[in-house]
């Protein structure tokens, strides 16, 4: 009975089929945002459930000068660091289905598995699109990491523990973003960086270097990683929300929420254009981790004083 | 027995979601074998929130290996020839090719030039001709939409 209900946590809810699911709704919420705010009509409801069964059935080129293995499992992993993702964060408000000391950890290296796996994989083909992608995704990963991570450990340490669960019951319904906006605004924007959103797509960009690190998937490699980006688009909102929103303590107020974030995200997504990789550097090294720290010191000496 | 006969119910209704895909999500490559870029500008402007193809999921993709659909200008010049052979070889399929223009249909003014190949039929196999010099975007739509038909119809 155990083992069954486990093989329904995976493949069921919350990960598996109902993740693919809510990755894909989301991800038209998304671009629907983002149409409406350039007074374009947008994409129809079904249009990346149409986009992914297209690729899925579609041919499958394995280029020349790369190795095969990689090439097929790379997009198969990156799919996998999210969903596991799911098991740890409060997934439609319910209680996380798994929990243990220092979750909070393995989440954010489970949603930095997925650009680690973009740049391998761009790294593994020879094309010179690909090769330039996958340094920019991993030059742009290494300088939003830090700063993510600081400003992720804020509700830790007012809640003095490393499991979400018990950030979230510690902190129920105490807002964080009010005492702790720099955190807030640092992890909204993070999460950008992480999903090679609009201000931080240089890694794949589309004017310069064909589509980046992707440039020589076609079919299901290239289907598995959009899902993978839906995927960790929830999973980042989910864990945000639940953080920084005072918790996520039913479905609707789960919908509420996050779709209240992304819709700041689609916005500033809508407003912003594209940094040079040289300027994402800068203004996470500069200004991100500087404010992060700052706001971590802040914290720190807070909680001190309260003791 | 034919495949018809022994195809399943299920392997069916598979066949006709697929159908039912790729009609609604068809992504293009734009090229330009040596077209004057009127054309271009045209498949463009199709593009833009005026037209609006993007609400019937028709969109550019960067890479050939991403992309279903060709969508060639211009008459193939002598230069334009391998980079053109190149991008068909490279997108997956099932794919399909668009020629835009009186140039990349029969040549246009260039016909019987020295060093023009007369249009993109005689080196890659065509599926939508649409004319013009350049076509309208409605023209265009037009062509996009006996495109889709197509698609749908592809075994």
């Amino acid at each position: 009975m155990d083992v069954l209900r486990q093989l329904l946590i995976i493949a069921i809810f919350p990960g598996g089929i109902f993740m693919l699911l809510i990755g894909l709704v989301y991800a038209w919420i998304n671009g629907k945002l983002i149409a409406r705010l350039q007074n374009r009509v947008g994409p129809r409801w079904f249009q990346p459930f149409a986009d992914m069964l297209k690729l899925i059935t579609k041919e499958e080129i394995v280029p020349e000068g790369t190795n095969k293995l990689l090439f097929e499992l790379l997009p198969i992993v990156a799919l996998a660091g999210p969903m596991t993702a799911a098991l740890y964060v409060p997934m439609a408000g319910l209680r996380p289905s798994s929990s243990f000391q220092g979750d909070l950890i393995v989440t954010i290296y489970l949603l930095s598995l997925m650009t680690l796996c973009t740049g391998f994989a761009g790294a593994n083909t020879r094309d010179r699109f690909s090769t330039i992608g996958a340094t920019r995704a991993l030059t742009q990963l290494f300088s939003y990491e830090a700063p993510f991570l600081l400003a992720l450990l804020g509700p830790a340490i007012v809640a003095g523990t490393w499991q979400i669960s018990e950030i979230i019951t510690t902190n129920q319904g105490l807002w964080l973003v009010v005492t702790q906006p720099i955190s807030f605004v640092i992890a909204i924007i993070g999460l950008m960086g992480k999903l090679e959103m609009h201000p931080f797509d240089a890694p794949e960009a589309k004017t310069e270097i064909v589509a980046g690190a992707l440039t020589e998937y076609s079919g299901r490699g290239l289907a598995l990683f959009k899902v993978g980006h839906y995927v960790e688009l929830v999973i980042g909102l989910t864990l945000v929300a639940a953080l920084f929103l005072g918790g996520l303590a039913n479905p609707l107020m789960f919908l509420l929420k996050t779709l209240g974030l992304l819709l700041g995200i689609s916005f500033l997504e809508a407003l912003m254009t594209r940094l040079r990789i040289d300027q994402t550097v800068g203004l996470w090294w500069r200004y991100g981790s500087v404010l992060a720290l700052l706001q971590l010191v802040i914290l720190v000496i807070w909680s001190t004083l309260v003791s | 027995m034919t495949l018809e006969e022994r195809s399943s119910p299920i392997l069916k209704a598979f066949e006709k979601a697929v159908a039912w895909a790729r009609m609604n999500s068809v992504w293009a490559v734009h090229y330009n074998s040596g077209s004057c870029n009127g054309c271009d500008i045209e498949l463009l402007t199709t593009i833009t929130p005026r037209y609006d193809v993007e609400r019937i999921g028709i969109k550019l993709a960067g890479s050939p290996r991403h992309a279903d659909v060709l969508v060639c200008t211009g008459p193939v010049t002598g230069q334009g020839k391998d980079a053109l052979l190149r991008t068909y070889e490279q997108m997956p399929a099932p794919k399909f090719v668009v020629a835009i223009g009186t140039c990349a249909l029969s040549g246009g003014v260039f016909e019987g030039s020295y060093n023009t190949y007369d249009g993109i039929d005689g080196l890659v196999p065509v599926d939508v001709y649409i004319p013009g010099c350049p076509p309208r975007p409605e023209a265009i739509i037009n062509g996009f939409a006996q495109l889709l038909e197509k698609v749908e119809n592809y075994a």
